[in-house]
């Protein structure tokens, strides 16, 4: 599996995953925190609660507490208990002491000392003297001294629980009066509601942007797909419809227009071609009739040459600008037939042409052009290279239509150059024979509308081979 | 030589600097020669006289040749060979489904047209109906289509062959299971270009035997008569077009 995504979907979805992801850390810091505040402000108040309540140290009998407590359930009191706020164990009994007892581990609080210090003073409580640390539940002397605390601890599970310890003395009094406040459970539900929310968040959110985003990448494909088909035949069709957000819209309008711009230029080209084709070559017929009149017939001779070379240039110009245009459909086509009947125009011509035989290869072909793309290569053999050998191969991913020659070759740095229009080889020694430089660069746009290419090398054991290799599919 | 020996020709086309010389040379290779500027001058032409043959351009302004060619075959049963500046494959195949009889592409050698003509004339009349001759012909289901030259074997798949091949291989058809000697194939498919055939016919069989049979060496199409020739053996039937 692709971890990292391609698509603009995917990117855009996965920045998302990662923008949501990293808001609902901080969320959870943040909510964790404040729990944590929370969980400190209720011991505290706890503590405070205690310490206000009873200014003198008082012999209260178990009976006695039950009747108050009763008494206050009753009238409805309870502790003021915030609806977010932890569950406060039950608080152990405050117990006066001439000095607070220090254990080993302790750990003094100055912060919430502070804390404690104002609260106290917020509800009138003089105070002389305050400590606060958090000690270790099983560490504190009063769990050691009292067996049925240390049960209820145990029953609790507060064992391996800090109390918070607050001693206070207040003016005048001679005893501390030290309130024990058992750390409350970490709340686990905080951790679940955020789990929880970041499942939710993500799920809305990803697959609203999944919808949202289908609206963009959708004509964005459409789109892409079309330049893609344009670009492989130059043909426009219907306009896209402009589909999705406005800037989309407006791409896609901009491609309409850019198509209809384009396939109007290659028509008009071509409308241009054809008629130059054709004001061209009524004159020539015209001075193709007339040279019949010339006497000399080696001069007669000359001109119809001559003619003939405008017209061949001609028809490689339209063909050229005709290639790739063709209504017709691809037909099936035995290419080694259709290679035999080439050479054997050439044979029967007396041309030095040869063929290696080879068994029926069956393929799709647009049979007019390749067998033009053929001729035109075995021709420029012939002219250039002294003679010509045609064999066709086969393999699994292509099908090659090789011309090999025996003459020069083309200079390695040349060979690129010779595909381009109008480029002939060493053109002051072939002026005579003719042809618009047209015949390889008509051959590579054949090779390139059957899906192919065309290849020029140079022979190791001398000549150029030129192979059209077509996919074999 | 009395006047109705001469073959009268109409040539019709908008060009003066082709249609002048072109009628010029016609009429110095020996026939009588009326020109038209357009279709419709040639239509007034032609309520007068009628012509052997018509030469026909195709590009004309107003009503075109095609659309000329077509009236001239279907309601005059008129040979016509057409002028066309195309050379697209189509376009000549539109010609010839339309009725025409030959076609030549300009600029087009003067003689070679003048060779057309007379092989037109001479074809012209020969059969009253030209028609049958672009039937296609079928054997073992293979099929030759006269027109289009295009031979397709029995799963449809195109066998390109050469001209010299196509003629040969319609001298068969049209004379199956016949005897042929070597001397009345070269006859009968010596056409225009009668360099094509320099070649021995044997070499031009061995190809065509080649690309039809499927053992070259064990031929069961074109059989080798011993001292004879060649016979061809399958049977040939030619199916009338649909069309009338």
């Amino acid at each position: 599996m692709r971890l990292w995504p391609r698509s603009l979907r995917g990117q855009i979805l996965l920045a998302a995953t990662l923008a949501i992801l990293l808001a609902q850390c901080v969320t959870a810091v943040l909510l964790y925190r404040a729990a944590e505040n929370r969980r400190d402000s209720a011991m505290l108040n706890a503590a405070a609660l205690q310490l206000v309540r009873i200014s003198e140290p008082q012999e209260t009998t178990r009976f006695e507490r039950r009747r108050v407590q009763r008494a206050r359930r009753n009238r409805g009191e309870t502790i003021d208990r915030p609806r977010l706020a932890p569950r406060l164990p039950r608080p152990i009994r405050l117990e006066w002491v001439d000095k607070p007892a220090q254990v080993e581990g302790d750990q003094p609080q100055y912060g919430r000392e502070e804390e404690l210090l104002a609260l106290l003073q917020s509800q009138g409580v003089a105070v002389a003297e305050i400590l606060v640390i958090e000690r270790k539940a099983s560490a504190d002397p009063i769990v050691a001294a009292r067996p049925r605390l240390r049960a209820r601890m145990g029953r609790e599970g507060l064992d391996n629980r800090n109390f918070l310890v607050a001693a206070v003395r207040r003016e005048g009094a001679a005893q501390w009066a030290v309130a024990r406040v058992p750390e409350p459970e970490v709340q686990r539900g905080v951790q679940r509601t955020i789990l929880f929310q970041t499942l939710v968040i993500f799920l809305l959110l990803t697959s609203s942007l999944f919808f949202f985003l289908r609206r963009i990448t959708r004509p964005l494909a459409a789109l892409a797909d079309r330049t893609e088909r344009f670009t492989a035949r130059q043909q426009a069709g219907e306009p896209l419809a402009a589909e999705g957000p406005e800037d989309i819209q407006r791409l896609i309008r901009a491609h309409n227009a850019m198509e209809a711009r384009i396939s109007g230029l290659i028509d008009e080209k071509d409308v241009m071609l054809g008629a130059i084709g054709h004001d061209l070559k009524t004159p020539l017929a015209a001075l193709r009739v007339r040279i019949e009149s010339v006497e000399d017939e080696s001069e007669r001779e000359k001109m119809a040459a001559v003619i003939e070379d405008i017209t061949r240039s001609l028809d490689d110009i339209l063909s050229l600008a005709r290639v790739g245009k063709g209504n017709e459909p691809p037909e099936l086509t035995d290419l080694a037939a259709l290679t035999a009947a080439v050479v054997e125009e050439f044979e029967d011509r007396g041309m030095p042409v040869h063929i290696i035989d080879h068994p029926r290869i069956v393929r799709p072909v647009y049979v007019t052009w390749l067998r033009r793309a053929l001729r035109n290569l075995i021709s420029n053999a012939v002219r250039y290279g002294n003679e010509a050998t045609v064999s066709l191969l086969e393999d699994n991913k292509k099908i090659i239509l090789r011309i090999d020659d025996t003459g020069p070759g083309i200079d390695d740095d040349r060979i690129a150059d010779m595909l381009e229009p109008f480029t002939r080889g060493e053109a002051s020694r072939n002026r005579a024979t003719g042809g618009a430089g047209l015949g390889l660069t008509l051959a590579r746009s054949i090779a390139e509308q059957h899906g192919g290419e065309l290849v020029l090398t140079n022979r190791a054991e001398g000549g150029l081979r030129a192979e059209i290799s077509l996919p074999n599919a | 030589m009395t006047e109705t020996a001469l073959t009268s020709l109409l040539l019709v086309d908008d060009e003066a600097s082709l249609r002048e010389p072109l009628a010029e040379y016609l009429v110095r290779q020996g026939f009588d020669v009326q020109q038209a500027v357009s279709a419709a001058a040639a239509r007034s032409l032609l309520r007068e006289t009628v012509p052997d043959l018509v030469l026909l351009d195709v590009m004309m302004p107003g009503e075109d040749g095609l659309s000329l060619c077509r009236h001239l075959v279907e309601a005059r049963q008129l040979p016509v060979i057409l002028l066309t500046a195309k050379g697209e494959a189509t376009d000549r195949i539109i010609g010839l489904e339309i009725g025409a009889d030959d076609y030549v592409t300009k600029p087009f050698e003067p003689r070679e047209l003048v060779a057309r003509i007379r092989s037109v004339l001479r074809r012209a009349g020969r059969a009253s109906s030209t028609r049958l001759a672009d039937s296609p012909y079928e054997f073992e289901g293979w099929q030759l289509d006269p027109l289009k030259r295009r031979l397709t074997d029995p799963e449809g798949v195109l066998v390109s062959i050469s001209t010299a091949e196509f003629r040969l291989l319609r001298a068969f058809l049209d004379h199956p299971r016949q005897v042929l000697d070597r001397d009345q194939l070269l006859n009968m498919v010596q056409g225009r270009e009668a360099h094509l055939f320099d070649r021995a016919v044997d070499n031009q069989i061995s190809r065509l035997r080649r690309k039809i049979e499927a053992d070259s060496r064990n031929p069961e199409y074109i059989v080798t008569v011993r001292g004879g020739g060649y016979r061809f053996a399958a049977k040939v039937s030619r199916p009338l077009p649909d069309k009338d």
